[in-house]
């Protein structure tokens, strides 16, 4: 009984935090008097960001606000950008110190141009990614661009990061990683006790508590839960799924996979598995750990490679976790999903994983369809059969 | 475009372009390979080694002018392709897919060569069809430029023109031959100089020509810019604008306004536009779709001008840039107003003109407007709508000049 108080104490600080991100991150910076970097998914290096003094922030998850943006960026970009641009637009995001917007596809190359007019902030960055992660150019290429990215924060914090610094943050970072690893079997093995929306919500939380603080409350959590091992195991009839997008949002999504019993195995969302997937080396020159990271991470429409084809990726991921089915969960708009969903259908399918597509449109959603779909699916992976 | 007699070069460019796409067949025949490359792609590289480029979003633009983008559209959205795609990659996966080719079969490529300068459309479009006709993808990445052209960037797509360089040898079994590369470098390069002093026309007053006119006459710098085919085409077209100039055969009767059009035209409506304008006494003179081809390279640097060239392009851009860009076209074709196309494929292009509008009025003190449509699918065309939008900048033109035309 005590456990699972204390375990009900740990988990509603995640949850809280999440409540209100703003208002925890503005209170913090006033506490702390920390400058405070914000990003935008995916991919940005928050290592570095942290090595230069600067809490980074994750700018996701937002509700509401989205027609601010009507007057400067189309209805037909995607939910997360026009999202984002309006908090801006509200003045929300005006306490921050910097901004990084990582160019992963159309939507975010041209992202930065509006928001500097519109409501610049003090310092602005573009992270300009490589595309191509297959050729030697490549790497070279990245690490030039992180070092340049480097000396702009440097600028803006005041603060040299050295390559002790670095690696420092990269420890820190890997350690948060590893833990959310262990949290995430937790979660698979027992998800009566750490559902879906409990475990997304956690990883969700590490893009906005300083990562001292979360590494902490992990812990906390891990011991709690390792006291109570030996506990509640998967659940008879429990249906596993392995999820595919560029994000999990709305959240209720996962709210609804976990009243009707099913548990999320793995994913590949940018905030999900690709966040915690992969380490950077901790010794040797950090900036090199940090574009081997990024060139090394698990297939994402943005980055095409041949190396690891993303159809044959997410058919086995299905394969290894023994998938009941594959739920598609895709951001209206978003053109690289978009592109492709058709041949990782076929692939998924043809291997025989029976899948869903969900396109959500997070500002304009009826959960109540969204939830009548998803439950039609899972009735349906249940008449298959449950093993 | 009313009543003026027909461009004679009009006839030379069927036969071109004809004679263009049985090479495509022939060299299937005569195992060259056709290699599938974008609009801003550095082709000169692909002519250099002897092989065949073919252009697919000129496969898209040639369904959208026949209007039948839809029809070809909803083939790639049976296999679940979402119509929010773009439109010439909608076209072009839903030919592969589709039994019947109302604009003939588009061409089936050994190889698949993309440069993500103009968007990241085309990158995920190749990249479907390598898988469709299983042949290799290479990606020419190209960061975009925030600002001033950085070295960092300007070595890494060298770097990738030498492997794209080692790609097709390994390719090709061949030796690739730099000197060639400087001799269709040089052609392309002559072609690009003229296209750009043919563009050039549309500034005078009356002008000879026009965007609408440039939209036909195109087919050539995006295709066989380094051909000495292409440099003919441009030369016997210069000539024949300067004797339509001589003459005096205005591009259309009673020039009133000058018109910036931002970007590509909507390829099944391009006549109803040319036609709305003209009876408007209003030249469409320049559009920065149209420029992206007038390109100038120096023979003596080839990767290193390759790489400026095609890295440097306006949509490569930050939006500062790209709004300074406009304004020196506006100005040098001392336009009367604008007319932004905000183009629901083409998220690149479009993305940010909301406010680029705003600003472009404010340091230029013309008058603009956004219209919102599809570049090819008609489904996403209100006429209307358009139509309205288009009445209301006109009478505001109208209102400042006084009716009396431009001074
Ligand atoms: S959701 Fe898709 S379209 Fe939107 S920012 Fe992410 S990758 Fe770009
Ligand atoms: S129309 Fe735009 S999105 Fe489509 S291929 Fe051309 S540049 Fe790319």
């Amino acid at each position: 009984m005590a456990v699972n108080q204390y375990l009900g104490e740990v988990l509603h600080r995640f949850d809280k935090v999440l409540e209100d991100p703003l208002e925890f991150i503005q209170q913090y910076k006033t506490e702390n008097r920390v400058k405070v970097i914000g990003w935008l998914p995916a991919d940005v290096p928050e290592e570095l960001i942290h090595a230069s003094g600067a809490i980074p922030f994750g700018i996701i998850g937002h509700s509401g606000g989205y027609s601010w943006a009507d007057a400067h960026l189309q209805t037909w970009a995607c939910s997360l950008v026009r999202g984002s641009l309006g908090l801006a637009l509200q003045g929300k995001l005006a306490f921050l110190d910097g901004l990084i917007i990582p160019h992963i596809c159309d939507t975010t190359r041209n992202l930065g141009g509006i928001w500097k007019h519109v409501r610049p902030l003090p310092w602005m960055e573009n992270y300009l990614l490589p595309r191509q992660v297959d050729r030697p150019s490549a790497r070279t290429y990245l690490t030039g661009e992180l070092g340049r990215l480097k000396a702009r924060l440097e600028q803006c914090t005041g603060r040299e990061i050295t390559a002790r610094k670095l690696q420092e943050s990269i420890a820190l970072f890997n350690q948060n990683r590893v833990l959310l690893r262990r949290l995430w079997q937790w979660h698979v093995s027992h998800p009566g006790v750490i559902g879906n929306r409990v475990i997304y919500n956690i990883i969700k939380s590490a893009m906005v508590i300083p990562r001292e603080e979360h590494n902490q409350l992990l812990m906390q959590l891990l011991e709690t839960l390792d006291h109570m091992a030996g506990g509640e195991e998967v659940e008879e009839g429990c249906l596993r799924l392995v999820l595919s997008g560029k994000v999990w949002d709305p959240p209720e999504i996962m709210n609804i996979l976990d009243k009707h019993g099913a548990v999320v195995m793995a994913d590949d969302f940018t905030t999900g598995q690709r966040y915690l997937a992969g380490d950077a080396a901790e010794t040797g020159d950090p900036m090199e750990a940090l574009a081997l990271r990024q060139i090394n991470r698990i297939p994402f429409a943005c980055f095409p490679t041949a190396r690891y084809d993303r159809r044959s990726f997410l058919a086995e991921l299905a394969g290894k976790n023994r998938a009941h089915g594959v739920l598609f969960l895709h951001l209206k708009y978003c053109e690289p999903e978009n592109f492709d969903y058709p041949d990782m259908r076929a692939a998924v399918e043809s291997a025989g994983f029976p899948s869903l597509r969900v396109e959500t449109d997070v500002g304009n959603l009826s959960l109540g369809q969204l939830e009548t779909r998803i439950e039609a699916f899972l009735e349906m992976l249940r008449g298959r059969g449950t093993e | 475009m009313t009543g003026r007699p027909p461009f004679v070069t009009a006839d030379l460019l069927k036969k071109m372009m004809a004679d263009y796409y049985a090479r495509g067949n022939e060299a299937r025949q005569r195992g060259v390979p056709v290699v599938w490359v974008t609009a801003v792609f550095p082709v000169e590289v692909v002519y250099a080694a002897g092989l065949f480029p073919y252009y697919p979003e000129n496969f898209g633009a040639m369904a959208a002018a026949r209007k039948v983008t839809d029809q070809l559209s909803r083939a790639a959205e049976a296999q679940g392709y979402s119509f929010d795609l773009c439109g010439y990659a909608r076209c072009g996966l839903g030919d592969a897919y589709a039994s019947e080719h109302p604009v003939g079969a588009i061409e089936k490529p050994d190889m698949v060569f993309c440069c993500n300068t103009q968007c990241g459309s085309l990158p995920k479009w190749f990249e479907a069809a390598g898988r469709f006709y299983q042949v290799p993808f290479f990606l020419l990445d190209s960061p975009m430029i925030q600002s001033t052209p950085t070295t960092l960037g300007r070595l890494y797509f060298i770097e990738q023109l030498k492997e794209l360089i080692d790609f097709l040898e390994i390719r090709t079994g061949q030796t690739f031959d730099l000197d060639r590369l400087a001799e269709v470098m040089a052609l392309s390069g002559e072609a690009c100089r003229l296209w750009n002093s043919i563009l050039d026309m549309a500034a005078l007053s009356p002008a000879p020509f026009g965007f609408f006119d440039a939209c036909y006459h195109m087919a050539p710098i995006v295709t066989l810019r380094g051909t000495r085919e292409a440099v003919e085409y441009y030369r016997a077209l210069k000539g024949e604008l300067e004797e339509r100039v001589a003459k005096g055969i205005p591009a259309i009767s009673g020039e009133r306004f000058k018109i910036y059009w931002d970007h590509i035209p909507v390829w099944p409506k391009l006549r109803w536009f040319a036609d709305y304008f003209a009876s408007r006494g209003a030249l469409v003179a320049v559009s920065q779709y149209t420029h992206s081809w007038a390109w100038s390279f120096d023979p003596s640097r080839t990767l290193e001008s390759l790489a400026e060239n095609y890295t440097e392009a306006f949509i490569n851009r930050g939006f500062e840039q790209r709004v300074q860009m406009k304004i020196d076209f506006m100005r040098k074709y001392k336009v009367d107003g604008f007319i932004f196309f905000s183009n629901r494929s083409c998220k690149p292009n479009s993305f940010g003109l909301y406010d680029k509008r705003n600003v472009v009025s404010r340091r230029t003190g013309l008058p603009g407007i956004v219209i919102e449509a599809d570049m090819s699918d008609l489904r996403f065309f209100a006429e209307d709508q358009v139509k309205g939008k288009l009445d209301v900048f006109f009478h505001q033109l109208e209102q400042r000049i006084g009716g009396a035309g431009r001074q």
